[in-house]
Order: C-alpha cells, then sequence, then structure tokens
C-alpha cells in the first residue's frame, strides 16, 4: 500500500496509440478472434452433449462472453485520443455539483475549494436540497452560487434541470461532489466545442482512496480498463459514454433532449439521448480530478445493485426508442453496455452447475479435459495477452497496470447484486434511489448473505462428497469416477474462492480508517503539481 | 494501400500465432496433455489409498491369491486353474454390475473385459484408468482392442490407401507402418501401466460378415503381418507385460489360416456365444455345437484357451440346460480351458437391429445351474473359483 499518493493528484494523459502498437495489437485481435472460431468449430458437436439443456445453457454462458470479449477486441481496434485543443477565451462555463442530506460537509467545503481554484473563469453553483444552512455557508465561503432546490423529481437529474433554467452559461460541467478538480480542468476540456456537433466532453474518472481498503481497491481496478483503452476504444468507434462525474455538456445538447435524464442511470441516459439526436461526444482519457470510490462492501453493492437496475432501463427503454437515431457502432455499444450486468445470471448458473452434477449427477458436457484445455488455452493466451496489451493506454500506467484480481473478486462477489437488478428491471420493480455512500457505512452487510450461503452449500457439499466417497461409493465405482468427481470439485473451488475472497472485502468492511479521506488531500499541492501543465496549454502559441 | 497493406500483415501475423500455438498444441501432446492426465491419475490414486486404507478388506484381498497372474510372465501364461472373468456393458461409471454378478455367483472374477477401439480420438487411447481401476481391484483387464480404422483423423494418419475407406486393405497399412504412431502411444501406456493385461486384437478375424479388418478387407497374410507388426512394436515399445490372445470364430473352419505363430500368441480366445433362435442365420447350438466340436483343432496350437464370450440368448431353448451342458465336468473335457469371461450385456445391437439381453443376474434357474457343475469341478482347493468369504 503506497503512502505515497502525491503522484495523484498531478495532471496524467493516457498514451496516443501508435500506427506500430495498432498493428501489433491488430495481429493479437486476429489471432484471438481466430481462436476462439477453432475452438467453436470443436465446441459445438453432437457427441459433446452429455445433457441438452444444461449443455444449452453452458454454451450460451460460453459463447456470451466470446461474443462480448470480440465486441470488445474489435472496438480496441478503434482506440483514438482526440487532439487536445486550446481553450476559446471567453466562452462562459458553470460547475454543477449537487447535495442531498448526509452528505459530509466536509467534501463539499474541498470540492468547492477546488472548483474556486480552477483557472478558467467560470461560476461554481451548489445544487441544494439539504434544507441546511450550513451548506449555504460553506458554497458562499467557497464563492460558489448557492442554489436551493427542494422537492424536484428525479433526484440529482432533477436539481441539475432546475438549475439549468436557472442560469444561462454555454457549458456545464457536472462534478460530482467527491471529485476534487484540477485547476486545468477547464482548460483541457472547452477546446473541444470548437466543433460545434460536440454534445458533451468526458474525462477519467480516477481515485484518491483506493488504498484505503480492498473493496476501494477492487472497485477502482475495475474502472481503469474502462476509463483507459474501453473508452478510447468506444471514442474511437463515435459511441463514448458519459458517466456521472466530470462530463461537459453543450447546453444545447442537454436542452435539444430536454434536459438531463432521469433514473437510476441518468448519465447514460443522458449519453445515449445526446447520440440520439445526432450530437458527436469526446472522449478525453485525461485526469484532471480525483475522487472517492466505495469503500466497504455495503457501499459498493449498493452502487452496482442502483447501475445494474438502472442500465437495464436503457436497455428495455431508451436503446429501442432511439435505435434508428444512433449509428451501427452506438448500438451496438449502448446494447454491451446495457447487457453488461447480465453477469449476475450467468455467473449464478456457472456457479449452479458444479452443484447440480453433486447433487443429481448431471454433467452439461461430455468432454475429455484434455481437448477441453487444448482448445481453449489459446483464446485464454490470446485474451490475457490482449488484457495486458491495452494496458499501454491506461490513464496513469504506474498506479493503474496489474492483474486486478480484487477487481475481478469483487465483480464476482456482486453477482446476486447485478441479478437482482436484472430481475428488478424485467418485472420493471423500483429500488429507491439510494446515493452512492461518501463515507463508509459500518457493519455486516447484507449483501455478504449470498456470499456466506455459497460458502456454507461449498463446504457442506465437499464434506458430504468426502463422506460418501469414504463409505457408500463402492470401491469398484470410486476410480472410475474419481477424477471427474474432483475436477468439478476444483471447478467449483474456484468459485468458493472467489466468494472467500468477496469475505474478505465484507470482513475488512467492518473495520475501515475513521479519517475522512478528503481532510488530508492539499489543495496548495495541486496547483503546485499541474502549474507546468497548465502553463503550457494556457500560453499563447 | 497502407493501411490495407498493414491490416493484410496482421492478419498475417494473427494467423500466424494461432497455428503455431495450435500446433505447439497439438505437439504438446506432451507436457500440459501429460501434466494433466497425470494430476488425474494422482488424485485418483491418492483417493483410492486413502479411502482402501479406511475399509476393512478390499476386494483385492480376496484375490490375492491370484496375484502371480498379474505380477511376473510365468504364470500368466501357464494357469493352473480356470479364471473366472466378464464383460457388463454398464461398466462404464463402475465395476459394481461385475461385482454383482460375481457375487451372485459365488465367484470372484480374476479377469474383466473391456472393448477398446482403435482411433486417433481421446478415448481410443489404452484406457489407463480403467485398467486401473480393474487392477486396484484385484483382476486383470482383457482389453478387445478392435482396428476400426475410419476413426482416425486423416491429416495426422495420412493413408496410401483409400482415405475414404481406411479398412480396405486396413491390415496392410497396419502392417506397413501407417499407425504406428498410435500403436507406439499405447504400447507405452501399457509399459506405464505395467502389470499384465490380456490382449484380445482383431478378434474374430476369420469372420466373413462381421468385422472390417476381415476377409471382406484383408487377405489372411495380410493379418497375420499386421499382428506380427503390432506385436512387434510393443516389444520395441517394452510393453512385455501383455498376453496376445488370438481370437478366432471357429465355425468358419479356416481360422489357421490367421494363426500368426506360436511366437506370437500367448492364448488361444473363443467366443462361444448361442443366439437360440433370435436370427433367420441362428438356431439352438449347443456349447459342444459351439465349441466342443472344434476343440481337437484348436488344441494343437497348444495354448491355453480363454472363453472370451460366453453367453446364451433364452429364446428356443433353455438357458439352464445350455449352461448345466457346458460347464459339466469341462475341467476335465476341455482341459486347455483356462478362463472362462461371461457376456453380460443387456443392450447388445452390435450383430442384429433389435436389442440383444444376454444377462443372467436375475435368472435364478441358470445361476443356480452354474453354481451347481462349478462346485463339482475337482481343482485344487485353493483355486476352486473363489467362494464368496464372509
Amino acid at each position: 500500500m503506497p503512502a505515497d499518493t502525491k503522484s495523484f493528484w498531478q495532471y496524467r494523459e493516457a498514451l496516443q496509440a501508435t500506427a506500430r502498437e495498432k498493428f501489433l495489437l491488430g495481429a493479437l485481435v486476429v489471432g484471438g478472434c481466430l481462436s476462439i472460431l477453432l475452438l467453436s468449430d470443436w465446441w459445438f458437436r453432437e457427441e459433446h452433449v452429455a445433457s441438452l439443456p444444461l449443455f444449452v445453457i453452458l454454451s450460451a454462458i460460453l459463447w456470451w462472453g466470446m461474443l462480448r470479449m470480440i465486441i470488445i477486441w474489435v472496438s480496441y481496434l478503434h482506440i483514438s485520443k482526440p487532439a487536445p485543443r486550446p481553450a476559446p477565451a471567453g466562452k462562459r462555463v458553470a460547475i454543477f455539483t449537487t447535495s442531498s442530506p448526509g452528505e459530509p460537509l466536509g467534501m463539499f467545503d474541498k470540492t468547492l475549494a477546488a472548483c474556486a481554484r480552477i483557472n478558467y473563469p467560470h461560476t461554481t453553483y451548489l445544487l441544494d436540497d439539504t434544507r441546511d444552512p450550513r451548506y449555504r455557508e460553506v458554497a458562499e465561503r467557497n464563492g460558489a452560487v448557492w442554489l436551493e432546490l427542494v422537492g424536484l423529481p428525479g433526484a440529482k437529474a432533477g436539481k441539475i434541470n432546475g438549475a439549468l433554467k436557472r442560469t444561462d452559461e454555454e457549458f456545464i460541467l457536472v462534478l460530482d461532489p467527491d471529485h476534487i478538480p484540477f485547476p486545468n480542468f477547464l482548460d483541457e476540456v472547452l477546446g473541444y466545442f470548437d466543433d460545434p456537433d460536440v454534445g458533451y466532453v468526458q474525462v477519467s474518472q480516477a481515485y484518491y482512496n483506493q488504498y484505503r481498503s480492498f473493496t476501494a481497491q477492487g472497485a477502482a481496478e475495475q474502472t481503469y480498463g474502462f476509463y483507459g483503452p474501453t473508452q478510447m476504444g468506444m471514442h474511437g468507434i463515435g459511441a463514448s459514454v458519459a458517466i456521472g462525474a466530470n462530463c461537459t455538456f453543450r447546453r444545447e445538447a442537454l436542452e435539444s433532449i430536454g434536459g438531463h435524464g432521469h433514473g437510476l442511470a441518468e448519465d447514460l441516459v443522458t449519453a445515449i439521448r445526446i447520440h440520439g439526436a445526432g450530437w458527436r461526444s469526446i472522449y478525453s482519457p485525461i485526469v484532471v480530478s480525483r475522487g472517492l470510490v466505495p469503500e466497504d462492501f455495503g457501499s459498493f453493492c449498493k452502487q452496482q445493485l442502483k447501475w445494474a437496475r438502472g442500465v437495464h432501463e436503457v436497455l428495455f427503454a431508451e436503446v429501442p426508442r432511439l435505435f434508428r437515431n444512433l449509428t451501427g457502432w452506438q448500438r451496438l455499444s449502448y446494447i454491451t453496455i446495457g447487457t453488461y450486468y447480465l453477469a449476475g445470471l450467468t455467473t449464478f448458473l456457472f456457479l449452479l452447475i458444479p452443484f447440480i452434477f453433486f447433487w443429481f449427477g448431471i454433467m452439461p458436457a461430455q468432454m475429455e479435459f484434455v481437448p477441453f484445455l487444448v482448445h481453449w488455452l489459446p483464446v485464454a493466451i490470446f485474451g490475457v495477452a490482449i488484457y495486458l496489451y491495452v494496458q499501454l493506454w491506461m490513464c496513469h500506467p504506474a498506479s493503474e497496470r496489474g492483474v486486478h484480481w480484487r477487481g475481478m473478486v469483487l465483480k464476482f462477489a456482486c453477482f446476486p447484486v447485478f441479478l437482482m437488478g436484472f430481475v428488478l428491471s424485467l418485472i420493471d420493480h423500483p429500488i429507491p434511489y439510494i446515493p452512492t455512500a461518501k463515507q463508509s457505512v459500518k457493519g455486516f452487510t447484507p449483501f455478504a448473505r449470498p456470499l456466506i450461503a455459497h460458502i456454507v452449500l461449498f463446504l457442506v457439499t465437499v464434506l458430504y462428497i468426502v463422506f460418501h466417497r469414504s463409505f457408500i461409493v463402492h470401491e469398484a465405482a470410486l476410480e472410475l469416477t474419481s477424477e471427474r468427481t474432483w475436477s468439478m470439485v476444483g471447478f467449483a473451488g474456484i468459485a468458493f474462492l472467489m466468494s472467500c475472497g468477496g469475505m474478505i472485502a465484507v470482513w475488512e468492511s467492518q473495520d475501515l480508517p475513521e479519517e475522512d479521506p478528503w481532510d488530508s488531500v492539499d489543495l496548495d499541492l495541486i496547483v503546485a503539481e499541474n502549474k507546468d501543465r497548465l502553463d503550457s496549454i494556457t500560453k499563447p502559441s | 494501400m497502407y493501411r490495407i497493406t498493414l491490416t493484410v500483415l496482421a492478419f498475417g501475423i494473427g494467423i500466424a500465432l494461432v497455428m503455431a500455438l495450435t500446433y505447439a498444441g497439438q505437439k504438446s501432446s506432451g507436457p500440459i496433455e501429460d501434466a494433466v492426465t497425470t494430476i488425474g491419475t494422482k488424485v485418483t490414486e491418492i483417493e483410492h489409498e486413502v479411502v482402501v486404507s479406511t475399509q476393512e478388506k478390499s476386494r483385492a484381498d480376496y484375490l490375492s491369491w491370484f496375484q502371480p497372474y498379474r505380477i511376473g510372465t510365468y504364470r500368466i501364461s501357464h494357469p493352473d486353474t480356470i479364471l473366472w472373468g466378464a464383460y457388463d456393458n454398464t461398466q462404464s461409471d463402475s465395476y459394481e454390475p461385475i461385482v454383482a454378478l460375481e457375487d451372485t455367483l459365488h465367484m470372484k472374477f480374476a479377469v474383466v473385459q473391456i472393448y477398446s477401439a482403435w482411433g486417433s480420438k481421446p478415448d481410443e487411447r489404452f484406457p489407463f484408468n480403467q485398467a486401473k481401476a480393474i487392477y486396484d481391484l484385484g483382476s486383470i483387464p482383457m482389453i478387445t482392442w478392435e482396428p476400426w480404422l475410419n476413426d482416425f483423423d486423416n491429416e495426422k494418419f495420412p493413408t496410401k490407401g483409400d482415405i475414404t475407406n481406411r479398412n480396405w486393405g486396413g491390415m496392410k497399412a497396419i502392417a506397413a507402418g501407417e499407425y504406428d504412431a498410435y500403436i507406439d502411444e499405447w504400447a507405452g501406456r501399457v509399459k506405464t501401466f505395467g502389470a499384465n493385461i490380456y490382449l484380445r486384437l482383431g478378434h474374430e478375424m476369420n469372420d466373413p460378415y462381421r468385422y472390417p479388418w476381415g476377409p471382406q478387407n484383408n487377405k489372411p497374410e495380410e493379418y497375420i503381418a499386421a499382428w506380427k507388426h503390432v506385436h512387434d512394436r510393443f516389444i520395441a515399445a517394452g510393453a512385455k507385460n501383455v498376453q496376445w490372445i488370438w481370437s478366432p470364430h471357429p465355425a468358419y473352419r479356416q481360422f489357421n489360416e490367421y494363426y500368426p505363430g506360436d511366437a506370437y500368441v500367448d492364448w488361444i480366445g473363443i467366443p462361444t456365444l448361442n443366439y437360440g433362435t433370435v436370427a433367420p442365420w441362428s438356431q439352438w447350438w449347443s456349447f459342444n455345437d459351439i465349441f466342443g466340436v472344434y476343440y481337437d483343432s484348436l488344441a494343437v496350437f497348444k495354448k491355453p484357451v480363454m472363453l472370451s464370450e460366453i453367453g446364451c440368448l433364452r429364446v428356443g431353448g433353455s438357458r439352464e440346460k445350455w449352461f448345466a451342458d457346458a460347464l459339466a465336468n469341462l475341467p476335465v473335457r476341455y482341459p486347455l480351458v483356462k478362463a472362462i469371461l461371461f457376456y453380460h450385456s443387456n443392450n447388445d445391437n452390435t450383430t442384429m437391429d433389435k436389442t440383444l439381453d444376454w444377462t443372467l443376474l436375475r435368472d435364478k434357474p441358470t445361476i443356480q445351474a452354474i453354481r451347481t457343475a462349478v462346485s463339482r469341478w475337482k481343482l485344487p482347493p485353493m483355486h476352486q473359483p473363489a467362494v464368496k468369504t464372509p
């Protein structure tokens, strides 16, 4: 755990992809796709079917994953980074940040103070519905305009739309209150609006509290690839999306779609509508602010549940409605994002397969392990190679590169949450608006229950298997079933270890550092660290 | 143009990478595969040891008298008793059906039969795990090894013959070494296995209507050449733990023409199945019709004889009587018979388009008839086909 997080506060940018790098990546992608083709040629054979329904389910899970992998690989081939453009002088810019009851006051103090240090002339607005005079005090002390927006539907989006009516700046930066912007933020993004078709400019979301817990680290790890190669690829195909914080909108674009979108994935709704209205989007892979990731497991799950429920709304409501207005790549991109949380269902089924074998003796597929390995290994090798290679385009490789096993554990541990979000969407059942926790909530979260249930189930099953095979299975059957049984136990053991990893996060979440992370953020340091960069982009050419 | 060139090049490199991996994967039927197979075998072995050590007496303990047959070269080819054995078609996940039959018959089967086809698929390799399981149960595996040649991969096993029908002239191709890679790998695994096995290669080779390794595709001398070639490859591979069973169908008289020679054969295997009147070509043949009348012409080979598949259907006569007649005083009537293997399949569709049931388990009169006949035999007490110990 590096004690020195000083490097976090300096401007960072992902590298531009060179022709040579793209070429190598292209070769890897072709290799990967071919391996998948060869695997599929081997996989889909009648002799491999043991139980047809289970084989269909298993195949659907596997090939759904493969299809998504191909889509993301192909989008990597379009990785591109917009050339920096100097911000034109004299534009009128607003920064919107919202406050809700219960959000810590100290955080607003820090963020609003940081906003005041942003170089490009702008007005900061605090969109407040706390009915607490101290928030107004904090806003005004930091030179921000306090707007009281109480009782509007749609929480954050409602307040933004209310504020749009009471302001008239041409550009609006929507900043989450936990994100501390760097002085050069607006100078980095405003130039892109020179193109009159650009509707919004999204920049990377980076964090400064990931070293405070397993959950925070894992949650941050899940985003490194997204804000690096993934969004850069989506930018390349004209489908980069707006993600909550750090998105700068052209007022005209927001107004053309009737204001900021509502719902649990309001940012994605806004993005798809702006794309649908024909605006272009820019994704710039630069770090010009840092915010917070959930530090405890429960808060992380709440955030994921909110997104899982919200994203499906985009899939079921927005994509069909706007389908005709989107480009082919945008359609593919939004459908891919919209189905991300199906991972909950696939993980659940995947986890169930060995238990169906243990309890009912049903195998989905009749495959020898070795040929499977021989066909699957090339896919795995190319997959890992591509995964590692595209880390070249992370925004801050020094702190972000690596094997993100905590992120994988956390994603696995969230499968019940994803599944719940999916099911709620299917039956169109609402979940209440849950603000992403800005402060850790103590205790043993109810989100840990499915993990505990899985761990208990696994241990009981293994105990049963040991008992059964020691005392009940006839010696004449033992050796013929040994390999199959224990390889299934091994297979189930992977998921078991993942759940155990999730429990580490849960356990650690009970006792997290007391100190508020923003207390130690030094705004003067941020100004100093980014002075050179600011000078270089603002000096007249 | 520049872009197109780059794209084409990237494709080329991608394809090359895949080919390199695939090639490495095929070659490394070595490292990865061996490692995984070894792990699987180790797991099986450890579990077997742990579980068996907790049990009071395993099946192998009842067959301890049989140990000299399983290891070493002398006893296996000079049997001093009659060995019992069986094949059961439901034995793929467990040998419990075998155990159930032997318990009912008050015997212990020293030999368990497995059928294994030739081919380049993974399940056509030497059935190591099955053989090991049989060994650990105290018995010896008898593997009927059937050279069906159409299951070979055309790339890995090119042939000078007809690629669409490898069976045509297949024995010649075997003798010419076209399948040596397969044979050598099989033999290598047999050597690794270590303990004695019975190997019945290309059985009923003189039956013109049945198997592709028979007269329809091959001449007798070609069959013999193939047999010798396979045998020699085993010796060359160091797989000397094999008892070679030459298994003609005596009803087709010219079986002598197919005999590979005394140096290449350890046992004579004879299938003795009575199909009764299920088919137009069959009638109720007694054991004497099927086996007895040919005994003298088989005895000239001076090799121990194994009744590799004994069975009788119930259509057209009394099965009880058939077995009673067959087994009555058998050691005296046919002194060269040293092993008898029940053919115990409830789902035999190899000869007809209907399914035949050869099982005895629930046929109490037949079971009783077999037990009575065998109990009257006069064999040395130790070798009295193991009466079930309490």
